[in-house]
């Protein structure tokens, strides 16, 4: 499937809009109605659906670009996330052939299975900037409760983003070229 | 196959330069203090009024939660008098929170007197959106005098300081965050020790030598070094502590003094150039009494 260049952005674009909202949601509106002790990271979730629906070398820019309006809600900048949302897009090319989102039931499992990647990935270079290997665990473990939660709703979110980037949701393993 | 080929290759090198640019990106990265980017600049210009508005309307959220979704299964009568009492209520609680309000401002007031610092009273209007940071953000900026690395406290204590500074908006990196370490004192026996951020909304004390007299219960103040925190602003209290069989020190669990699970309004407290190194040390005892 191949999209004109203008498609492209304007799918982006709704990505980015979508990406702000649930941000708003995260950092405003669920701290407002009491929810403090484990924050959604719904950043995570959209470079996922680009890290494993796409195929194009623009995603890698793509996911750079949201990162950066991610650090806009967060300190942790954007470049963590990006190399985050890299080592995923690469893992995910690996198992190409064993990664079939068909059902909600296994998008929740592959979601599950990459956000691990991506908090080993984040927690080990964090402990590696602040130079304490102690909080590794603490830090993982933080992670666990959210991350369970995005993944219960990685289907909703995925069959959104899958109408913005007109993905068909049958299309199997990774590799829907763009 | 040739075009597949240059595809891959394109594939390769738009990889290989964003990854070196990330990998930049987080050998610049600081997580004690920050220098917002123009774009930074710009959306959060953009985005925080929209989370101020949110903040805002905290109470109507609430409102909504209790007052109307969490009803839908009662009969259309019940509804009708309930809408009637809710509304009634959501009176009766937006004036309670007028007065409580206006109450925490007043303390605030009353309580900053006794610091010999410029202060500026401030909103949060949202949460870092990552889990592993506690940073809050507030509605004023530089455009108000607020400066990065300025003391942020409520009357119950110490909230942090500030990190990143935009026009209308600031980052603060609370004491709950594990980049914060603050030089405390034990009020009691006037121990030296370091707290910081751990996990659940807790603290840890650092580096109190196992034979140390401290007690669950002591209570913990700023030292006054470092050059962020002025001495005697109440930091937490001890909650446990473990003696484990190896190390030289205590492993202490600390709950910090302010309730960040209800922080809404805070004072930032910017130093005044110049009288800073006379007026922070006068000012302390009265400070350490009152708090």
């Amino acid at each position: 499937m191949r999209m004109r260049l203008s498609q492209i952005l304007i799918s982006f674009a709704l990505s980015a809009a979508l990406l702000i909202g649930l941000e708003v949601v995260t950092s405003t509106i669920l701290p407002a109605l009491g929810w403090h002790e484990y924050r959604l990271t719904f950043n995570v979730l959209i470079i996922l659906f680009l890290a494993i629906r796409l195929d194009s070398p623009a995603v890698p820019w793509m996911i750079m670009a949201l990162q950066m309006i991610h650090s806009v809600f967060s300190i942790e900048g954007w470049a963590l996330g990006t190399l985050a949302g890299l080592i995923v897009m690469t893992s995910a090319n690996y198992l190409k052939d064993l990664l079939h989102l068909t059902t909600a039931i296994m998008t929740m499992i592959t979601v599950q299975l990459f956000q691990m990647i991506w908090y080993v990935t984040v927690t080990l270079i964090i402990c590696l900037k602040i130079s304490n290997f102690d909080k590794f665990g603490m830090i993982i473990w933080s992670f666990i409760p959210g991350s369970i939660l995005l993944s219960l709703i990685s289907p909703l979110i995925f069959w959104v983003l899958e109408q913005i980037w007109r993905v068909p949701s049958d299309s199997g393993p990774r590799g829907v070229e763009i | 196959m040739k075009l597949i080929q240059e595809s891959s290759k394109t594939k390769i090198v738009s990889n290989l330069i964003v990854s070196m640019l990330a990998i930049y990106g987080i050998s610049q990265k600081q997580f004690k203090l920050d220098q917002p980017s123009l774009f930074h600049r710009i959306v959060t210009e953009v985005i925080s009024p929209v989370q101020e508005g949110l903040a805002s309307s905290k109470e109507s959220m609430s409102s909504l939660w209790e007052n109307y979704i969490s009803i839908v299964d009662t009969s259309k009568e019940n509804n009708i008098l309930k809408k009637q009492i809710s509304r009634l209520e959501s009176d009766l609680t937006s004036m309670e929170e007028m007065r409580k309000e206006n109450l925490r401002l007043k303390r605030l007031l009353n309580f900053s007197d006794e610091l010999s610092h410029q202060r500026v009273m401030a909103r949060v209007v949202g949460w870092d959106s990552a889990n592993e940071f506690k940073v809050i953000r507030l509605n004023k900026g530089s455009r108000h005098g607020i400066k990065t690395m300025a003391p942020v406290i409520t009357d119950h204590g110490l909230v942090g300081y500030v990190y990143r500074v935009t026009e209308n908006y600031s980052d603060v990196l609370t004491i709950l965050d594990q980049n914060n370490r603050v030089d405390i004192v034990v009020e009691r026996t006037r121990t030296h020790g370091i707290v910081e951020g751990v996990f659940n909304f807790k603290c840890a004390l650092k580096y109190i030598m196992r034979n140390e007299a401290v007690e669950v219960g002591d209570k913990l103040i700023t030292a006054g070094v470092g050059g962020i925190y002025p001495k005697g602003i109440k930091v937490g209290m001890i909650t446990d502590i473990a003696k484990e069989n190896f190390g030289m020190t205590l492993s202490v669990e600390v709950v910090p003094s302010v309730d960040f699970d209800k922080l809404e309004e805070v004072l930032v407290l910017i130093p005044i150039e110049g009288v800073q190194a006379q007026n922070v040390t006068p000012a302390a005892p009265a400070v350490e009494k009152k708090i």
